[in-house]
């Protein structure tokens, strides 16, 4: 692990019952970068992320975020340590305005902390964050809709903006474009382009058009290892991916 | 699709912009609040005023925890209670002769309602939903046992008591008449009404609304959603206790059965008939249940019934109670669309009358022949001598509850229906 190092995964281990889901996961992921997790369904992609996130408890192996060991700390501590997620399977305050849910994603950022005697109007930047981040995700018009009567897309933008919005440095991202139309799938890569901006994004993705747009590093999961990892080139014409990508993919891969 | 789940979903929604609106509703809520014991000027009217006002803080309190906060407390009243017993021992100390100004006495429900909400959130808020409410079931059986274990603290059977008349006077005030404590107590739950108001505006407030929504994803965004609960909780027990105290300067008296399950599924009532949904929807329920209660109890023994026949209805067909009803009609009256649904509602009118006098008839018939068997008169009904004994008297009420029901099965879809057009016309845009 060196200085530059976002995240840094030490042969993570998890089994659900006697199935091994995650068989020894190591990877460095480095700071700035766009690191993309690609492999077929199953491969135990999203079990990654909720491993690194706390959502899940490791079996064995170590996960340091930007130096801290992060090891076996619950969900909002490690956010609290400068980490965001997104869900594969959307996952939004449905009775809350979108604007709302925005707000709320803002508020540790914002040292809102648990007050209970200071109006959430009066937090110096909040406010002004969630209009950025509602004009960046073109909610604007949207903003006073509860989330739940959004449309499918306008959703999974949403959800986007939820792990943007947190002032995270690194940023895991479950299939952000999952269901999206081509347009629609152009427009959340233009806005992840922008609003990276120095950040760390780890990417789960099954679109390998927006892999080989976004990612500079690659890595593959199948059968809960690694088995290759680098650059777009290097991958592409790695021998192991393309039988792990036996089928469909393999075209989108040549 | 999306646009027919609108009304019901966006009640809870941020609704910036509005922001002043609060202070005229503040100012006319107040003066309300002013005049109202001199437009019933009767000692039941006063006593009714002081039973809403109490029964508004308890409620709007529950509601911090089921409207706001997603979370069922079937122990809520334990907080009331051990509000209302702090409240009146030191109003005994005042009695005893040390100096307690009678109209801060609720402070110390506050406190007795805090104190005993803490080590019971603290076990509840560690879960959520159908565990939760499980757990606040067990609190609430724990604290009746604990209070009638400790007769010395809370009376056994008979409770505590004390006298609320300020010895000596308070600028010239007692407290001991009726008029003189409704206004303490009309100030405290003016008081108590906007700082839960405000809370819903500050960060834990809307913390709240997220951990009802989706407690997973506050975990992520950096909040413990078991920490927001905890939270939520202790504050609904402090007003719980506010409210108790009220009470205890009130009724001068607190009993166990104020802690009890009774009253804890009395303020589930109403705040359900008054609606979780908004804010204000409980304060209405508050009101309806109370007078509901008050006005029926001195006509029937069945009231209770009655209350009860209340809210399965609202639970079955106007989840949203009260204020969801109020909500879903606003926009429709706003856009013009009002005449479009006054025949169809009309006509369900009469059905509904029958359905009820049938309805208020068996029951009434029922609780009467119970009266008679026990050797009382049965009296009389609507005008009609009421005769339990005969079953022919039995056929009458039985008719008007079958065709109320056979008439509401035909014309209550046509009212549902012209309500749906008549949002489907909204959501599109189409004027009249
Ligand atoms: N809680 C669980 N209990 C048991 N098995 C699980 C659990 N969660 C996931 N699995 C299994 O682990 C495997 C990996 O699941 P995971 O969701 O991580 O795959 P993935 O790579 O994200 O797939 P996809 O591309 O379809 O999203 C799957 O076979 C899944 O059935
Ligand atoms: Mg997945």
């Amino acid at each position: 692990m060196t200085e530059n190092t976002a995240l840094a995964l030490e042969d993570l281990h998890k089994s659900f019952g006697a199935t091994a889901i995650i068989r020894g996961v190591s990877l460095d992921i480095r700071a700035g970068s766009c690191h993309a997790i690609i492999g077929p369904n199953g491969a135990g992609k999203s079990t990654l992320f909720h491993l690194i996130t706390g959502r899940l408890k490791l079996d064995r192996g170590r996960i340091r975020l930007a130096g801290h060991d992060i090891t076996g700390l619950s969900p909002h501590r490690v956010f609290r340590h400068g980490l965001a997620r997104s869900f594969q399977v959307t996952s939004l305050f449905p009775r809350l305005s979108v604007f709302e849910n925005l707000r709320v994603a803002a508020m540790w950022q914002a040292r809102c902390g648990h007050a209970y005697w200071r109006s959430v109007a009066g937090y110096p930047g909040l406010h002004g964050r969630v209009l950025d981040m509602l004009e960046n995700l073109h909610l604007t018009p949207r903003r006073n809709v509860p989330a739940a009567a959004l449309a499918y897309a306008e959703q999974r933008t949403l959800e986007i903006g939820l792990a943007l919005i947190g002032g995270a440095h690194t940023i895991l991202l479950d299939e952000p474009t999952a269901g999206m139309s081509r347009a629609e799938t152009e427009r959340a890569v233009a806005l992840l382009r922008r609003l990276a901006g120095g950040r760390t994004l780890v990417l789960i993705e099954h679109d390998l058009s927006v892999v080989f747009d976004l990612a500079d590093t690659i890595s593959v999961l199948a059968e809960g290892q690694v088995i290759a990892s680098g650059s777009p080139q290097t991958v592409r014409g790695d021998a192991a991916v393309r039988a792990a990508y036996l089928g469909t993919a393999a075209e989108d891969l040549a | 699709m999306a646009d027919q789940a609108a009304p019901q979903t966006a009640l809870l929604a941020g609704v910036p912009g509005r922001s002043r609106a609060w202070m005229i509703w503040l100012a006319a809520t107040a003066a309300l609040a002013l005049v109202a014991p001199h437009l019933l000027a009767s000692g039941f009217g006063i006593s009714l005023l002081n039973r809403m006002a109490i029964a508004i803080v308890f409620a709007l309190s529950f509601n911090m925890l089921l409207g706001q906060g997603g979370m069922l407390d079937f122990g809520h009243a334990v907080f009331f209670g051990l509000g209302g017993f702090a409240t009146m021992h030191l109003l005994k100390l005042a009695d005893a002769g040390i100096f307690l100004p009678v109209p801060l006495l609720p402070l110390a429900g506050a406190l007795g309602g805090l104190v005993s909400a803490v080590p019971a959130g603290w076990v509840a808020t560690r879960r959520e939903g159908t565990s939760f409410a499980m757990v606040t079931l067990g609190i609430a059986e724990l604290a009746v046992a604990f209070v009638v274990m400790l007769p010395q603290w809370f009376g056994g059977e008979e409770g505590v008591s004390g006298d609320r008349s300020a010895e000596p006077a308070l600028f010239g005030f007692d407290f001991g008449a009726a008029l003189q404590i409704y206004y303490v107590i009309a100030a405290w739950a003016l008081l108590a009404a906007v700082l839960m108001w405000a809370i819903t505006r500050t960060p834990l407030g809307r913390l709240t609304n997220a951990v009802r929504d989706n407690p997973l994803r506050v975990d992520f965004l950096g909040y413990d959603p078991a920490r927001i609960r905890f939270l939520c909780f202790a504050l609904a027990g402090l007003f719980a206790g506010v409210a108790g105290g009220m009470q205890a300067l009130n009724d001068e008296i607190v009993t166990v059965s104020n802690i009890g399950s009774a009253a804890s599924g009395a303020v589930l009532l109403m705040t359900y008939i008054g609606g979780v949904g908004t804010f204000w929807g409980p304060v209405l329920g508050a009101i309806v249940v109370t007078l509901l209660q008050m006005a029926l109890g001195t006509l029937t023994d069945a009231w209770q019934l009655y209350s009860g026949l209340l809210f399965v209805f609202m639970v079955l067909w106007a989840p949203g109670g009260l204020s969801g009803i109020i909500l879903s009609h606003a926009p429709l009256l706003r856009a013009g669309l009002g005449h479009r649904l006054l025949a169809r509602y009309l006509a369900v009118v009469p059905a509904a009358l029958l359905t009820l006098a049938g309805l208020i008839g068996l029951a009434e018939m029922a609780y009467r022949l119970q009266a008679v068997r026990s050797g009382g008169a049965p009296g009389r009904l609507f005008g009609f001598a009421v005769m339990p004994t005969d079953p022919v008297a039995w056929v009458a009420p039985t008719l008007l509850l079958l065709g109320g029901l056979l008439a509401l099965r035909s014309l209550a879809p046509r009212a549902r229906a012209a309500w749906q057009e008549a949002h489907t016309l909204l959501a599109r845009g189409t004027p009249r």
